[in-house]
C-alpha cells in the first residue's frame, strides 16, 4: 500500500468515525455521504469500545449500583447485612427535618455558585479569547488563569483561613489599619458566605476553560458577516457571540453545578462544623457508622444532581447549537 | 454625476502590511454600475485582499475608494452601499434561515412583520422557500450559499462583493451556480464583485475580468480578450492553453516583428526594438499539427508524447526540445492523431494568430 493509499483510507476511516458518531447521538439532518472503503468488523469496533466501557462500568457503574444496594440494607451496629431489604435508611432521612433542609441549602448553594461563575468566569474566558490578539499571549495567560490547580485543594481551602479568621487579613484590615470597625467581622468565616467564596474561587475555572475554548473556536467569518450587515458591537455580541457559546457556559455550568452539589471538604473546612451539606451529613452518617443510611443520602445527591443536570439539557438544546 | 464618478472607483490604492509585505500595489480600476466583475488570480496575488479593502474590512495604505463619487476610505463595511458574501458563507449556525436573512434588516431597524416579509421574498428569489425554518447545516452547500446570497440581497446593497463563492461546491454544482449568479445578476442588475482562481469560471461569468499577479494589475479586459491577447506572460501562462515563445528581436517585417528564439524565428504582429529581448504567446487551439515540413518561420518540431481527448477536443501535450508544448485540435481527428503518439510531427500557426507580450 503506498503513503497515498494509507492516507486515503485513514480518511475514509476519520470520516466513517464521524458518521458513526453522529448516527449515535441522533445524528445532526444533514446528508450523511455514503463512503467507500472495507467496512470494519464487528471484533474491531468491540476492540474500540471495550476500554472504555470497561472503565466506566468499574469505576462508575459499579461503584453506583452498590451505593444504591447498600442503601437499601438492613443496617446493623457494625455495618449492614447485606440482601435484607429495607427502607429505613431513606424514611429515617426524610423524616429528619435537617436532611430536607439540608438537601434544599446544597441545591440553593450550587445553583448560586453556578451563577457567579458564569457571572465571573464569563468575561475572564471572553476577554482570554477575543481580548487577547497574540496567540502566544493568550496561552500564557490561560496557563496563569489555572495556576490555581496547580496548588492543592485542601491547601487552597486552608489558604481562605488566614484570609477570612477572626485575626485574619481582611479583619486585621478593617479593625487595625483603616478602623471602620471596633470589633472583628465573625461572619467572614464559618459562614455561607465564605463557603460560597471559596466555593466560587474553587470552581470558577471549570467555567472559565470550556467557555474559553468555545469562545475560542468561534467562527470569525459569522461575527464579520454580522458586522457587514450593520450590527453594533452590542448586537454582535447579543445576536451572534453569546447564543454561539452557550453550549461553553452550559457544560461549564453542568461542571460546577454537579462539583458543588456533592462539595464536602470545603463546606467542613470552612463552615467550621456548623454548616452542612449534603456531602457532609452523608459523611456524618457514614462514620457512625450507619452505612445504609449514608448511602441513602449518596443516592438521593445523585438522583437529583441527575435531574439538575437533565433540566440545563432539556432548556439548553444544546445540540441545536453546535 | 459624471461618468468618471459613477460606480466603483479604485485609485492608486495600495496596501502595504506590517514588515513591508506588499498585498495591493498601485490599483487603478473603475467599475460600472451592474457590471460583473472577477479578481482573478493565484493564491497571494492580492485579490482578496482588494476585495477587503473595497467591502471595509481594511483599510489602503494610500490611494482613495469612491462609490458613486463618495469617498469611502475609512467607512465601516456597515456604512458602505456594498455587503460581502464571505468565504464558506459565514451564516449564523444558531439561526433558522428566515432569521439569517432578516439579519441585516433587523440591524437596521426595521420592525418584525417587514423585515420577515421581506427576508420570505430574497428566499423566494433564490428558491429556498421550502427550507425556511432549517438551520444552516441542514442545508448542502449550495442551498448555504443561495442562503448567504439572500442575506445580503434583502439589504438591497448596490454592490455585492463575492469571496471565492464557488470554492466550497463540487465541480457538477460550480457549473449550476455559475449560470444562477450569472441569471440573478442580471436580473438585479447590481454590481457583482466576484474573487476567485479558477480562469474557467471567470471566463465564463465576468463581464470584465481583473487579472491580479504579484499584488499589481496585470491586465484588465472581457473574457474574450484576456483569452485571445494576453498582454503579458503572467496573463498567458494564468489563462492556461497557451505557449510561450521568449528570444531577441532580430528585425521587422512590415508591421510584424520577428524574434530570434531557441526553437526558431518566430514572426507576429507588432515593433520592436532589434537586440532587445521579445516574447511572444500563440493558443494551444490555434496551433496546427501536421506532418508537412516545419515552416521557416512559426513553426516547430515536436514530439506528440500524448493525445488527451477531452470529448469536445483533442489536447495535444507535445515535446518541444525538452518543453512542453500545447496543441489543440478538433474532436473528430483523435483517431487519426493518436497513430503519432510518440512521433515528431510539424506544429506552425499564422502569424495572426500569435500575440506580441510585453517585456
Amino acid at each position: 500500500m503506498s503513503s497515498d493509499d494509507a492516507k486515503h483510507a485513514a480518511l475514509e476511516e476519520a470520516k466513517r468515525e464521524v458518521e458513526e458518531a453522529e448516527s449515535l447521538t441522533g445524528g445532526s439532518a444533514v446528508a450523511v455521504h455514503a463512503t467507500t472503503g472495507p467496512r470494519r468488523t464487528p471484533l474491531v469496533t468491540l476492540a474500540w469500545v471495550a476500554p472504555g466501557t470497561i472503565w466506566l462500568l468499574l469505576f462508575l457503574i459499579a461503584p453506583l449500583v452498590m451505593i444504591v444496594l447498600v442503601s437499601v440494607w438492613q443496617k446493623t451496629p457494625v455495618g449492614f447485612e447485606p440482601f435484607a431489604f429495607t427502607t429505613e435508611g431513606y424514611t429515617k432521612l426524610f423524616q429528619t427535618p435537617v436532611y430536607l433542609d439540608t438537601l434544599k441549602d446544597t441545591i440553593i448553594r450550587a445553583l448560586v455558585v453556578t451563577g457567579l461563575c458564569i457571572l465571573i468566569g464569563y468575561p475572564i474566558a471572553y476577554f482570554l479569547a477575543r481580548g487577547v490578539k497574540s496567540i502566544r499571549y493568550q496561552i500564557a495567560l490561560f496557563v496563569f488563569v489555572l495556576a490555581p490547580f496547580w496548588v492543592a485543594y485542601v491547601v487552597r481551602i486552608v489558604a481562605w483561613l488566614p484570609v477570612l479568621g477572626r485575626q485574619g487579613v481582611i479583619n486585621y484590615f478593617l479593625v487595625e489599619v483603616i478602623g471602620v470597625r471596633a470589633e472583628p467581622i465573625d461572619a467572614l468565616l464559618y459562614s455561607n458566605f465564605a463557603i460560597i467564596l471559596a466555593l466560587v474561587q474553587l470552581y470558577v475555572l471549570f467555567m472559565v476553560t470550556p467557555i474559553f475554548f468555545q469562545l475560542a473556536t468561534l467562527d470569525n467569518s459569522a461575527i464579520e458577516a454580522a458586522r457587514d450587515l450593520g450590527a453594533t458591537p452590542a448586537k454582535v455580541f447579543r445576536e451572534v457571540i453569546l447564543p454561539l457559546s452557550l453550549p461553553g457556559v452550559l457544560i461549564g455550568c453542568i461542571f460546577v453545578f454537579v462539583l458543588v452539589m456533592g462539595e464536602f471538604a470545603t463546606v467542613r473546612l470552612i463552615g467550621g462544623g456548623t454548616i452542612q451539606s449534603v456531602g457532609t451529613l452523608v459523611y456524618d452518617y457514614y462514620k457512625l457508622p450507619d452505612l445504609p443510611t449514608a448511602a441513602a443520602g449518596a443516592t438521593i445527591l445523585v438522583a437529583v444532581m441527575t435531574i439538575g443536570v437533565a433540566i440545563l439539557l432539556r432548556f439548553s438544546k444544546i445540540r441545536e447549537v453546535v | 454625476m459624471s461618468d468618471e464618478q459613477s460606480g466603483l472607483v479604485l485609485k492608486d490604492v495600495f496596501r502595504v502590511f506590517p514588515g513591508d509585505v506588499v498585498a495591493v500595489s498601485d490599483v487603478n480600476l473603475h467599475v460600472q454600475n451592474g457590471e460583473y466583475v472577477v479578481f482573478l488570480g493565484p493564491s497571494g496575488c492580492g485579490k482578496t485582499t482588494t476585495l477587503r479593502m473595497i467591502g471595509g474590512h481594511d483599510d489602503p495604505s494610500s490611494g482613495t475608494i469612491t462609490i458613486d463619487g463618495e469617498l469611502m476610505n475609512g467607512v465601516a463595511p456597515a456604512q458602505r452601499p456594498i455587503t460581502t458574501v464571505f468565504q464558506h458563507y459565514a451564516l449564523f449556525p444558531h439561526k433558522s434561515v428566515l432569521q439569517n436573512v432578516a439579519f441585516g434588516l433587523k440591524m437596521q431597524g426595521v420592525d418584525k412583520a417587514e423585515r420577515e416579509a421581506q427576508a420570505k421574498a430574497a428566499i423566494d428569489l433564490v428558491g429556498l422557500t421550502k427550507m425556511m425554518d432549517r438551520k444552516p447545516r441542514e442545508l448542502s452547500g449550495g442551498q448555504q450559499q443561495r442562503v448567504a446570497l439572500a442575506r445580503v440581497l434583502v439589504t438591497r446593497p448596490k454592490a455585492i462583493l463575492l469571496d471565492e463563492p464557488l470554492g466550497d461546491l463540487d465541480r457538477l454544482l460550480q457549473m449550476k451556480m455559475r449560470v444562477e449568479l450569472r441569471a440573478l445578476q442580471r436580473e438585479l442588475g447590481i454590481t457583482f464583485i466576484h474573487v476567485t482562481h479558477n480562469q474557467e469560471e471567470a471566463l465564463s461569468m465576468a463581464d470584465r475580468i481583473v487579472v491580479m499577479g504579484d499584488a499589481v494589475i496585470q491586465q484588465v479586459g472581457t473574457p474574450e480578450e484576456l483569452a485571445r491577447h494576453p498582454r503579458n506572460e503572467f496573463v498567458a501562462k494564468f489563462m492556461g492553453d497557451n505557449n510561450v515563445f521568449h528570444g531577441t528581436v532580430s528585425g521587422a517585417n512590415g508591421g510584424n516583428v520577428v524574434i530570434d528564439t531557441p526553437h526558431g524565428k518566430v514572426e507576429v504582429t507588432g515593433s520592436g526594438t532589434a537586440g532587445q529581448p521579445g516574447s511572444m504567446a500563440i493558443r494551444a487551439n490555434a496551433v496546427k499539427v501536421s506532418t508537412d515540413a516545419v515552416p521557416a518561420v512559426n513553426g516547430v518540431k515536436v514530439r506528440l508524447d500524448f493525445a488527451e481527448y477531452l470529448g469536445d477536443s483533442v489536447k495535444l501535450h507535445l515535446d518541444l526540445d525538452g518543453q512542453p508544448f500545447m496543441a489543440k485540435v478538433p474532436e473528430e481527428r483523435y483517431t487519426e492523431i493518436r497513430a503519432y503518439e510518440g512521433k515528431d510531427v510539424t506544429a506552425s500557426w499564422a502569424i495572426e494568430d500569435g500575440h506580441l507580450l510585453e517585456q
